[in-house]
C-alpha cells in the first residue's frame, strides 16, 4: 500500500475500534458516580500529554511477542508489533483522549432531565441510552472520531517504536516523509505526501467544526 | 386512586421533607410557596427519587424503579425528545397507544410531523401531556405544567388537561403555585411547608384555610424580558416573553421577606427599601402591608416583634424573582 492509502487504512481502523469504549468511558465518567471516575478521567488523558515516544515505548513493552498479551495475540495469528496491527493500536492509543473528550463534552450538554422521562416513559437506562443519549452525543463522536483520525494520520512517535517502519505495512505518510527526508533528494519526492496529508488534515479539523456548530445549535434550539 | 405517602429525604444543604398524608382521590393538589418540598414530594411519588414509602391502591411501590413505575411524569420544562418529531414524541413509550387520538384531545394534531423546536411554549407543554398520557400511566404527575403561559393559554390548557384527564380515567397529582388551578383540577390537596403538611383535605376548604393562595396581587409595567417596573422601583419577575406593557403579578405574603437592613450575599433578586404601611394580626402571624411593590408579608409574631415592625417603619423587602408570578396582562 502506498503511504497516503496506508495511513488513511491506518487511521480509519483506529478511530472504528477506539469509538465504542470511548463511547463507555465517556458515559461512565459523565453519567455514573462509580468511584475512581477521576483516575479513570486522567489515565484515558494521559496518552495526549505523554511524548508519543513514550506511549510507544509502553506499548512496545504490552504488546512485545514475548509478554503475555503480545505473546497470545502473536500465537492467534494477530502480531501487533512491527505490523500494520501496531501501527492501528498506536494511532487508536494517542487518538483516544480525543475521543473521549468531545463524547465527554457532547454528553455534559445533555440535560439529564431527558433521559429520567425517557426512563418515566417506561424505558429501561440500556434502552434510554440507544433512543435518547446516544442520538443526541451523536454530532459530538462525529467530531471526536474526525479529530481522532487526524491524528493517527499525524502519527509518528508511537507508531516507530510500536510498529516500525515497514514499506507497505507500516510506513504512514508521517514515516515515509521522515525516510524521504533522511536520503539524498528525499525532498523531492515527498510533495504529493506533505499535500496530501495537509488537505486530509483541513478537510477533518472543518468538518469536526461545522459538525460541533451544528450540535450546538441543535441543542440550544431544543430547549 | 388511594395514595398512602410518607416522603422523608434530607438533604447535604440542610433541607429536610418529612410529609405524610394519606387520601383517597382521583385528583390530588399539592401546593405551597417555592422551596417547601413540593417538586421533591412529586419526583419521590413518580420514583425519579427515593424516600420514605409510597403506596398507590395498596400496592407498595417504593421500590419499584423508575421506568416501571408507569408514571406519567410532566416537569416543568417540556423536555420534548429534541431530535424526534411530535408524534415519534408521544409514541416513545413501548406500550403508547392511541397517539393520534390523544393528540386530538390535548389539540396538537395537526403538529404530529413538526420538530419540537418549531413548537410554541405552549404546544410543547401540551405535546408533553400528551407523550405522558398516550404511555397509558396509571398515574399522571404533573409537576407545574402551566408554568410561564399567559392567562388565556393557561385556561386553554387547563381544560384540555381536565377534559383529556377525565376521557382516558387517570389519577394525578398536580403541584401548582396557582390556587385557582389546584381548585379547579384536583378534589384533594396537600399543602406544604417548609417541607411539613400544613394541611391536608379537600382542595377547596385547604386553599381557603390557610395563607397559601396567591394572596398579593399588584400591577406593573415590563421593562424587559424578567423585568418590571412597580411605582419607582424595578422588579426582576418570572414574566414570559411574550409579556408586554402593564401586567397582573402575584405573591405569596409568606414569601415576602423582611429586614430591618439589606442582608449582604443573598440569591434573592429584588431587595428594595420600603415603609410598613400597616400592621394586622393573622392567627398566630402578622401580616404587614409595605408601600412598593403594594404587597402583604405573613411574619411570625416573634419575629414582627423583634423587627419592631408598626406602620412607618422603613424596612427591606426582599422578594426572589421565582416567587413574583405572572397573572397576566392587566
Amino acid at each position: 500500500m502506498t503511504p497516503v492509502l496506508l495511513s488513511l487504512s491506518v487511521g480509519l481502523t483506529a478511530t472504528l475500534i477506539s469509538l465504542p469504549p470511548g463511547i463507555a468511558v465517556a458515559w461512565i465518567i459523565e453519567r455514573t458516580r462509580i468511584p475512581g471516575r477521576g483516575l479513570l478521567h486522567a489515565a484515558v488523558l494521559l496518552p495526549l500529554v505523554l511524548p508519543p515516544v513514550v506511549t510507544g515505548y509502553l506499548l512496545l513493552r504490552l504488546f512485545s511477542p514475548r509478554g503475555a498479551l503480545g505473546g497470545m495475540l502473536a500465537s492467534a495469528g494477530m502480531p501487533v508489533a512491527f505490523s500494520w496491527l501496531g501501527a492501528v493500536v498506536a494511532a487508536a492509543v494517542v487518538g483516544f483522549p480525543l475521543v473521549v473528550l468531545s463524547i465527554t463534552l457532547a454528553m455534559k450538554g445533555i440535560d439529564p432531565r431527558f433521559e429520567t422521562v425517557s426512563r418515566s416513559l417506561g424505558r429501561s437506562g440500556w434502552s434510554t441510552f440507544w433512543r435518547v443519549t446516544l442520538p443526541l452525543t451523536w454530532p459530538g463522536i462525529l467530531a471526536g472520531s474526525v479529530l481522532a483520525f487526524a491524528r493517527g494520520l499525524g502519527e509518528f512517535g508511537a507508531t516507530i517504536i510500536l510498529a516500525g517502519r515497514i514499506e507497505g505495512q507500516t510506513e504512514t505518510i508521517p514515516l515515509a516523509v521522515y525516510a524521504a527526508l533522511e536520503a539524498p533528494g528525499g525532498e523531492e519526492r515527498i510533495g504529493t505526501l506533505i499535500g496530501a496529508s495537509v488537505a486530509i488534515c483541513l478537510a477533518c479539523v472543518f468538518a469536526a467544526r461545522a459538525l460541533d456548530t451544528w450540535h450546538r445549535r441543535r441543542l440550544e434550539l431544543a430547549r | 386512586m388511594k395514595f398512602e405517602v410518607e416522603a422523608r429525604v434530607l438533604r447535604r444543604s440542610g433541607f429536610s421533607l418529612e410529609a405524610t398524608f394519606a387520601c383517597d382521590a382521583a385528583s390530588v393538589g399539592i401546593v405551597g410557596p417555592s422551596g417547601s418540598g413540593k417538586s421533591t414530594l412529586l419526583d419521590i411519588l413518580a420514583g425519579v427519587e427515593s424516600g420514605g414509602r409510597v403506596v398507590l391502591d395498596g400496592r407498595d411501590v417504593s421500590r419499584v424503579k423508575l421506568h416501571r413505575r408507569r408514571v406519567g411524569y410532566v416537569t416543568q420544562d417540556p423536555l420534548l425528545f429534541p431530535h424526534l418529531d411530535v408524534r415519534r414524541n408521544l409514541a416513545y413509550a413501548p406500550g403508547a397507544e392511541g397517539v393520534e387520538d390523544v393528540a386530538g384531545a390535548l389539540g396538537i394534531a395537526n403538529l404530529l410531523d413538526r420538530m419540537p423546536r418549531h413548537l410554541s411554549g405552549g404546544e410543547r407543554r401540551r405535546a408533553a401531556l400528551a407523550r405522558a398520557i398516550a404511555s397509558k400511566p396509571e398515574l399522571l404527575l404533573l409537576d407545574e405544567p402551566f408554568a410561564g403561559l399567559d392567562e388565556r393559554r393557561r385556561r386553554e390548557a387547563m381544560s384540555l388537561l381536565d377534559q383529556a384527564r377525565r376521557r382516558f380515567g387517570l389519577p394525578m397529582v398536580l403541584v401548582s403555585h396557582f390556587a385557582e388551578e389546584v381548585i379547579a383540577l384536583t378534589d384533594w390537596a396537600v399543602r406544604l411547608e417548609t417541607g411539613r403538611v400544613a394541611a391536608a383535605g379537600p382542595s377547596a376548604s385547604v386553599l381557603r384555610a390557610g395563607e397559601t393562595q396567591i394572596d398579593n396581587f399588584f400591577l406593573a409595567t415590563v421593562v424587559s424580558p424578567g423585568l418590571v417596573r412597580c411605582g419607582h422601583v424595578e422588579l426582576h419577575a418570572m414574566v414570559p416573553e411574550s409579556a408586554s406593557g402593564d401586567v397582573r403579578l402575584g405573591c405569596y405574603a409568606h414569601d415576602v421577606l423582611l429586614a430591618t437592613g439589606e442582608p449582604q450575599g443573598i440569591s434573592a433578586r429584588n431587595v428594595i427599601w420600603t415603609m410598613a404601611t400597616a400592621v394586622e394580626a393573622a392567627g398566630d402571624a402578622v401580616l404587614v402591608s409595605i408601600a412598593t411593590p403594594p404587597v402583604r408579608a405573613l411574619v411570625t409574631r416573634e419575629a414582627a416583634e423583634r423587627l419592631d415592625i408598626s406602620a412607618g417603619k422603613r424596612l427591606v423587602a426582599i422578594l426572589k424573582a421565582t416567587s413574583i408570578a405572572y397573572l397576566g396582562p392587566a
